[in-house]
């Protein structure tokens, strides 16, 4: 039974950074911008997160940092998207790079090669005596605040969508920008706040990776997670509750695997690593049929 | 029949469109690059760097020595060949991002069958082509998985690209870490060396692998501007809806052009192994920490996917490169400010495009 929830505890701790980042992409896709460079942010956020909050051993520093740096590179995103209207995959390949570049280079000029990496300081965990002996449930509650973050992130955003007039009305941009449009819906500033809100949630994954899960920084530490997500995105064919389900599923791949490099160490430990990247291919093509896609997403939007 | 767009155009206007292209792409570049140059001034004079000094090694590294224009080739072949996997698909408005895994699976294929045939003691002249085939293939056959889901599945090439691109990452490690390929005293994952009748080896220093990097650009050249398959492709990219109704075969130059697209970053894996390396080693692929993957997409937007313009695109991307480690190498300047600049210049070339197209 430990093992299980142990086996649990590691998947949340995992999922909760894919979930974060299927829901950023997510939330700008709503609106017709496909975040395809949650990997650079993850990776910016990451780095500066980490600096700031073992600088100041204060977690929650670190925390608006990886947020307001997310939240700056998807502002410089969309400002340039939608004053230029430039390809968003093309663009958003180049900000993919940006942010590769940037998070090194951070890390390279405040910390400089050292022997001893900085430290995270640890984050408040959520649960008493109760919450941490309840088996297998333990896994989930048993968690770091940020974990409850982003249940209460899947919960806010799934009855945003599908409780609320203005979640409808974004909703509509994604599937029809110019029929918001006649109907008063103000498109631009929509996918402003949509790409800046979920780049501020990529951002918090990213502080997290770095700060709760590996609890320092190493260079391209978000190793494709960034990717994967976009992945689960269209897995949960864009809906906030099944990003947590796809998020899950990915985490517990994840985490199998590291046990398989444990356990048999003769298995080639990199074939479970292959994983969760053809299973978004194959996904993919099963449910093909079923996936469902914001029609107007990828497609920039100008009054003509 | 095969009447390209520009037909109808006498050559004397051909000429004064040819003169204002040729003024406004100085205009592009000129503003990009002067702002780029502008922005890492900038921040090495906040930084505290000698900014004269940074800029000026930055440029010249590449040519103030023979050995300094020695590794910018050898970065560049490479590098060209990831710039053409991403333009060639580029021209039907196709993004191949899984340059970076053909490549690895390019490099990865060569070296397995390399240690394969490691036993039949086969000659140069044998083994040298076969490899060198065997990287095309691997390299054409992964990016068509890619193609395949586009076409049959409707599933974006970015998406499926860029898982590739791991699962390619993943069977170099398994590679070079399985029994029987693995070199064992190697302190880094690395495959056992290639005989040595499949090394290529330099003349002078430049590795041979610099032929067949020419030879690509000639054949290239020759794809797009002389076949039927290059007139069908510039004919989806000038007007993909006319296209469709001329009849072209959308389903078969999506095939293809990721094929030429994967074979020839496959060969540019493939060369890296059997001219750079003699082995399959985790990392093959990248300089200083960033793939060839990302690089060839920013140089091959630099010259808006122009196959034509690539080698160029490629080789100004290099001399960047080399400047950048000779930058880290001297004056301990990260390199990471480099690629920082890099994709700074292209987001600028990018802006400064689609303004002046907006302007006609």
């Amino acid at each position: 039974m430990d093992a299980i929830t142990t086996f649990v505890s590691q998947t949340v701790l995992y999922a909760t950074v894919y979930t974060l980042v299927a829901l950023g992409i997510l939330i700008g896709g709503r609106a017709g911008i496909f975040n395809i460079f949650g990997e650079g942010i993850l990776l910016t956020s990451a780095s500066s997160g980490l600096i700031v909050a073992s600088l100041t051993q204060n977690w929650f520093l670190g925390f608006l940092t990886g947020a307001l740096a997310g939240g700056a590179t998807g502002l410089a995103y969309i400002y340039v998207h939608e004053t230029y209207k430039i390809n968003q995959f093309l663009l958003g390949v180049i900000f993919f790079i940006l942010g590769a570049g940037l998070s090194d280079l951070i890390y390279k000029l405040v910390v400089g090669v050292t022997l001893t990496p900085p430290i995270a300081p640890p984050t408040p965990v959520v649960g008493g005596r109760i919450l941490s002996e309840l088996p297998i449930l333990s896994g989930f509650l048993h968690q770091s605040l940020v974990v409850y973050f982003m249940y209460a992130a899947i919960l806010i955003a799934w009855w945003f969508y599908y409780g609320t007039k203005v979640g409808l009305e974004t909703r509509a941009i994604g599937e029809d920008p110019k029929a918001a449009d006649v109907v008063g819906v103000n498109v631009t500033l929509r996918r402003y706040l949509a790409t800046v809100i979920g780049s501020i949630l990529i951002g918090i994954a990213g502080a997290y990776l770095a700060i709760v899960v590996i609890k320092t920084y190493s260079s391209g530490m978000a190793g494709g997670r960034g990717f994967m997500a976009i992945g689960i995105t269209i897995f949960a064919s864009w809906k906030p509750q099944k990003a947590l389900v796809g998020g899950l599923l990915f985490a517990a791949v994840e985490v199998l695997s590291f046990t398989l490099q444990i356990v048999a160490k003769n298995f080639p430990y990199q074939i479970p690593l292959m994983l969760p990247f053809l299973a978004v291919l194959l996904i993919m093509m099963i449910f093909k049929k079923r996936i469902e896609f914001p029609a107007s997403v990828g497609k920039p939007y100008s009054r003509e | 029949m095969a009447t390209t767009p520009e037909s109808g155009i006498s050559n004397r206007a051909r000429g004064v469109r040819g003169l204002s292209l040729f003024l406004s792409s100085i205009q592009v570049y000129g503003i990009a690059i002067f702002l780029s140059f502008g922005v890492i001034a900038a921040i090495s004079a906040i930084l505290g760097y000698p900014v004269f000094e940074v800029l000026e090694t930055l440029v010249f590294s590449s040519f103030r020595s023979f050995a300094g224009l020695k590794s910018t080739i050898k970065v560049s072949i490479p590098l060209l060949f990831t710039t053409y996997a991403f333009s060639i698909p580029f021209k039907i408005k196709f993004f191949n991002i899984g340059a970076w895994g053909q490549m690895l699976l390019g490099g990865a294929m060569t070296a397995v069958v390399g240690l394969l045939l490691a036993d039949w003691n086969l000659p140069s002249v044998v083994m040298i082509p076969l490899l060198v085939l065997t990287a095309i293939l691997a390299g054409g056959v992964f990016a068509l998985i890619a193609a395949y889901l586009k076409a049959d599945y409707d599933i974006n090439p970015i998406v499926s690209t860029i898982m590739l691109n791991y699962v390619a990452l993943q069977c170099v490690a398994f590679f070079c870490t399985a029994r029987g390929f693995t070199d064992p005293k190697g302190g880094h994952p690395q495959t056992m060396l290639l005989p040595s009748s499949a090394a290529l080896g330099f003349i002078g220093g430049i590795p041979y692998s610099l032929l067949l990097a020419v030879l690509a650009v000639l054949l290239v050249s020759v794809l797009i501007n002389r076949t039927r398959l290059g007139y069908e492709i510039n004919a989806i990219g000038y007007n993909p809806v006319a296209a469709q109704s001329y009849g072209i075969d959308f389903r078969k130059t999506i095939m293809l052009t990721f094929f030429f697209g994967g074979a020839l970053a496959g060969l540019g894996g493939g060369l890296e192994v059997l001219n750079i390396h003699n082995r399959l080693l985790v990392g093959f692929a990248d300089i200083s920490g960033v793939n060839f993957g990302p690089l060839g997409v920013l140089a091959a937007l630099v010259v808006a996917g122009n196959p034509m313009a690539v080698p160029v695109a490629s080789f100004f991307m290099s001399v960047l490169l080399v400047g950048a480690d000779r930058l880290q190498r001297t004056m301990q300047v990260p390199v990471e400010l480099v690629f920082l600049l890099q994709a700074v210049i292209v987001l600028l070339i990018v802006i400064t495009r689609a303004r002046l197209s907006a302007k006609r």
